[in-house]
């Protein structure tokens, strides 16, 4: 299945939600521990910059297709990030663009050693490299699709839900375009699907894990896929990325929940 | 005047207060394939060295990726308004590449493929980079800030040129109309650069250096020399005094005068 680039950067669009009515939250406010979660995202999704930095000092940027997408992708998540922090303002939860430095700064060496880090391993590796970048792009975009429809299925809010359904949505066109490209790349390199696997099972944690207190992982991550309904959810993300060639029978999702407390029907 | 390390933390004084990133990339210039009315040039072609020229611009604007990491991989990504501002930013040069392009192929036969080869990027010091870049910190900013300062004018003045040497209304509207974009770009870039060279002396003889050591336009080294050369010689050959002028303009950024970058860039 091939992924139509232009077609994607054409309708690239940011996330609208100024038909929704917000003043529903304040008869029908979201709680606590939902806010927590969205508060998480939120970050995540501008922090998005960060990954995109991350990708770039891999030789993937030099390929037409992939930075057509990488442009209008970042744009798209930067987008839902301005979507949730107007869900958090109308909560009474600013989210400026001055805190979200403030954690960038926090990140330190371990982030400014990253790039470097990827760069060498790009670097040796060459065009293998991008595979990994792909299925792990393609696993983090799973989850994020996952996660958001999680969480509006568990809230039944008629505004917020409709709005996670969205960034969904897009998030899905995210999914299509990292998995293709995985799949492909990895169909075609033996050394790829090496790379891959080791990558993957070495060093992948949930989305947010690398720039997120790991109390907050934890929390976000046991809100939206505890229970068993969360255990089947995580399953099927395992699923998907064991599909790919050369990546049969890893649990990676599964595996990096459990290690930040979050287990099937126990936590429910 | 204090060194401000983290000016742009400090709420009271901060680079291009004016400038509103959220405005900005809530009302940004997407595709504009609606109003490039290619129909028009099949009446009145462009001129092979006027195409020559916007292929030019187009591989240049479509470099914003590459350039995008060696600006990403420093203390600049930390700061959350730059990097809403850049994930525009890019979003706008690509569309108005595109824009480019489509002039291209409507003066081609139908059918002809998009160009997807992959970005020539010759020296890769993206660890070198790195490394340099973070221990410098928070100075790598107004480098940052004055290259597209910069390269902005540049462009700006191209687009002028192009117009003056090509009679064609439909192009004349387009050009004009991506000159707007620029210069709303620059006044985020112009402000963002002439604060932070003002605020910190190691900014200003860092910048200094490394305005020397760029290639003009940014993304030149994407295409052969010889490339260059003809963008210069075609757009300002029988013009030196507006290469001048834009020389005369480098001149009032704080640290920055008689360096005549694009002089030197153009080689008249």
């Amino acid at each position: 299945m091939a992924f139509d680039i232009d077609k994607y950067t054409s309708t690239s669009k940011r996330v609208a939600w100024g038909d929704l009515d917000f003043e529903e939250f304040v008869t029908n406010p979201l709680p606590e521990a939902t806010l927590r979660a969205l508060r998480y995202m939120c970050d995540i999704e501008y922090h998005t910059v960060c990954y995109l930095r991350d990708l770039l000092v891999t030789p993937s940027h030099k390929e037409a297709d992939v930075s057509a997408f990488m442009t209008m992708w970042n744009r798209e998540e930067f987008w839902h990030g301005e979507a949730l922090s107007a869900v958090l303002g109308a909560h009474g939860i600013t989210v400026d663009f001055d805190q979200l430095k403030a954690t960038r700064l926090k990140l330190g060496w371990k982030d400014r050693l990253d790039p470097i880090k990827q760069s060498l391993l790009g670097n040796i590796v060459g065009k293998d490299f991008i595979a990994v970048h792909m299925i792990w792009g393609a696993a983090n975009e799973w989850s994020a699709v996952a996660a958001y429809n999680r969480l509006a299925d568990l809230e039944q809010h008629p505004v917020m839900s409709e709005l996670l359904r969205r960034i969904a949505k897009q998030e899905a066109r995210h999914v299509a375009f990292y998995a293709t490209q995985a799949r492909d790349r990895l169909a075609k390199s033996k050394k790829a699907q090496v790379l891959a696997r080791f990558a993957l099972k070495n060093a992948w944690g949930p989305v947010g894990s690398s720039v997120m207190e790991p109390a907050e992982v934890t929390h976000v991550m046991g809100h939206i896929f505890a229970g068993e309904e969360g255990l089947r959810e995580i399953r099927k993300l395992d699923e998907h990325i064991s599909r790919m060639p050369g990546l049969e029978g890893l649990t990676i999702v599964e595996t990096s929940m459990k290690k930040y407390g979050v287990s099937g029907p126990k936590a429910a | 005047m204090p060194e401000h390390k983290e000016a742009s933390v400090d709420s009271t004084s901060f680079p291009a207060p004016h400038f509103d990133v959220r405005d900005y990339a809530r009302t940004a210039a997407g595709s504009h394939r609606d109003t490039l009315a290619l129909e028009t040039y099949r009446e009145h072609p462009l001129t092979t060295d006027t195409l020559r020229t916007l292929r030019y611009l187009q591989i240049i604007e479509r470099a914003t990726m590459t350039h995008l990491r060696s600006v990403l991989v420093t203390a600049t990504h930390k700061d959350a308004r730059i990097t809403a501002f850049l994930t525009t930013w890019a979003f706008e040069k690509y569309w108005i590449a595109d824009a480019f392009e489509q002039i291209g192929l409507a003066h081609q036969p139908d059918g002809t493929d998009v160009d997807r080869a992959p970005f020539n990027t010759p020296s890769e010091h993206t660890i070198r980079e790195s490394v340099i870049a973070n221990i410098i910190g928070v100075p790598m900013i107004a480098v940052h800030m004055t290259l597209g300062t910069v390269d902005t004018w540049l462009s700006r003045a191209a687009y002028a040129r192009v117009t003056a040497l090509e009679p064609n209304v439909q192009l004349a509207q387009t050009l004009a109309s991506f000159s707007q974009l620029k210069e709303r770009q620059l006044s985020f870039f112009e402000a963002q650069a002439r604060y932070r060279l003002t605020e910190s002396k190691q900014g200003r003889s860092l910048t200094r250096r490394r305005l020397t050591k760029t290639p003009w336009p940014i993304g030149a080294k994407a295409e052969p020399r010889a490339a260059t050369e003809n963008f210069f010689s075609r757009l300002f050959g029988d013009v030196p005094q507006v290469i001048d002028e834009l020389d005369a303009r480098v001149d009032t950024l704080p640290g920055q005068s008689g360096l005549h970058l694009l002089r030197k860039a153009a080689q008249l």
